[in-house]
C-alpha cells in the first residue's frame, strides 16, 4: 500500500499549491482543478484500503490524465509554474497509480492458487 | 520450515536462462539506487532550467553546461512537452525506481506486465539519453558534464534489467508456445493464473534448478 500512501502525499501536494505559487484568486478554474483532483486523488488513495473500492486506483490514473492534459493546454506551453505543477504532479500520479496495492506479493489470483497448494498438501 | 520461509522460498526462484533469480531484492535494489542518484541529478539540472538556482555545476566543461541546457534544443523540448527536458528526465529515473520496487520476488512471472512496464522505462530512456548526449556534440556543439553522467548510468541500467525483462518475455513466448492461445498469453500477462501457465512456469524453473 506505500504506491496509495505516496498518493494521498502527492494529493495534499495539489492541495496546497494554490498557495504555495500564490495562484491568482480570480483563477477560480485552476483552483478548481487543483482542489477537486486533490480531494479526489486522496479520497481514491484511502478507498483502496477498503477490499470493495480497492481499485480506486484507476480513478487516480483517469484524474492524473485529465490534470496532465489541462496543464498542458490551459496556456501556450510552456505554461506558468503552476500549469507545470499540474503536468509533473500528474505524470507523478499516473506513474504511482499503476503500481498494485499490495505489491509485494504475489496477486490475488496467485496467493489463492499457492494457498490451495498448501491445503492439498 | 514456517509460513514466512515457505513464502520466501516459493517467490526466489531460478528463472532460465539464468542463474539467479532475476526479480530477486539484490538484484532490483541497486537499479533503484543508482536510478535515484540519476534523479538527483537531473533534479538537479531542472532546478537551473527553472531558475530556482543561478549555475549548474561542471568540473570539466565548465560553462558548456549552462550553454546545453538553454540551447534552443533544450527550449524546443520544454515548449514540446510544457515542462523542461530535465524535469521530464528527472520523473522517468524516479519511474524507474517506482516499477523497480514494485512487485514480488516472482514478478518475472506474477506480474509481467509490471517486469515489460519496467523494461520500457529503462531501456528506451537509455536509448534516448544516449541520443541526447550525442545531440550536444552535433547539434548545440557543447558539453555537458551532468548530463553524460546521467546517460551513463541510463545504458548501465538498460545492462542491470534487461534479465528481468527477457525471463518475463522467455516466460510469455513459452505460454505461448505451449498454448497457441493469444488469450492465455494475454491472462498471463496480466498475471491471472491458469493451469497451463502454471505448467509452462514449473518447468522452466525445473529445467533452471
Amino acid at each position: 500500500m506505500w504506491a496509495r500512501v505516496i498518493e494521498a502525499m502527492l494529493g495534499c501536494w495539489l492541495a496546497i499549491s494554490p498557495f504555495i505559487f500564490r495562484m491568482d484568486a480570480d483563477d477560480t478554474l485552476l483552483w478548481a482543478v487543483n482542489l477537486v483532483a486533490a480531494a479526489t486523488v486522496i479520497t481514491c488513495a484511502l478507498l483502496s484500503h477498503w477490499p470493495p473500492t480497492r481499485h480506486a486506483r484507476y480513478m487516480t490514473a483517469l484524474v492524473s490524465l485529465a490534470i496532465i492534459a489541462y496543464g498542458r493546454i490551459a496556456a501556450p506551453s510552456p505554461g506558468p509554474p503552476e500549469l507545470q505543477n499540474l503536468i509533473l504532479v500528474g505524470l507523478l500520479l499516473l506513474m504511482f497509480s499503476l503500481v498494485p496495492n499490495f505489491a509485494s506479493q504475489p496477486p490475488r489470483g496467485w496467493r489463492d492458487v499457492s494457498q490451495l497448494k498448501d491445503v492439498e498438501a | 520450515m514456517n509460513d514466512r520461509q515457505d513464502e520466501h522460498a516459493r517467490l526466489n526462484v531460478t528463472a532460465p536462462p539464468w542463474s539467479y533469480n532475476p526479480s530477486a531484492w539484490r538484484q532490483r535494489i541497486p537499479i533503484c539506487l543508482l536510478a535515484l542518484v540519476a534523479f538527483v541529478i537531473a533534479a538537479y539540472m531542472a532546478l537551473y532550467q527553472w531558475r530556482l538556482i543561478d549555475n549548474v555545476w561542471d568540473p570539466v566543461f565548465g560553462k558548456q553546461s549552462k550553454r546545453v541546457l538553454d540551447s534552443d534544443l533544450a527550449k524546443w523540448m520544454h515548449h514540446l512537452f510544457g515542462v523542461s527536458d530535465a524535469a521530464l528526465g528527472a520523473l522517468a529515473y524516479l519511474g524507474d525506481a517506482i516499477f523497480g520496487l514494485a512487485g514480488s520476488t516472482r514478478r518475472w512471472q506474477y506480474r509481467p506486465w509490471l517486469v515489460i512496464l519496467f523494461g520500457i522505462d529503462v531501456i528506451p530512456l537509455g536509448i534516448v539519453s544516449a541520443v541526447l548526449v550525442f545531440c550536444q556534440a552535433t547539434i548545440v556543439g557543447n558539453w555537458c558534464f551532468l548530463c553524460i553522467v546521467t546517460a551513463v548510468i541510463s545504458l548501465v541500467l538498460v545492462y542491470m534489467a534487461y534479465d528481468e525483462v527477457w525471463s518475463s518475455l522467455k516466460y510469455l513466448y513459452r505460454v505461448w508456445k505451449a498454448t497457441r492461445s493469444s488469450r492465455i498469453v494475454w491472462n498471463a500477462l496480466w498475471g491471472f493464473p491458469r493451469r497451463e501457465t502454471e505448467l509452462v512456469a514449473s518447468d522452466m524453473i525445473r529445467k533452471a534448478a
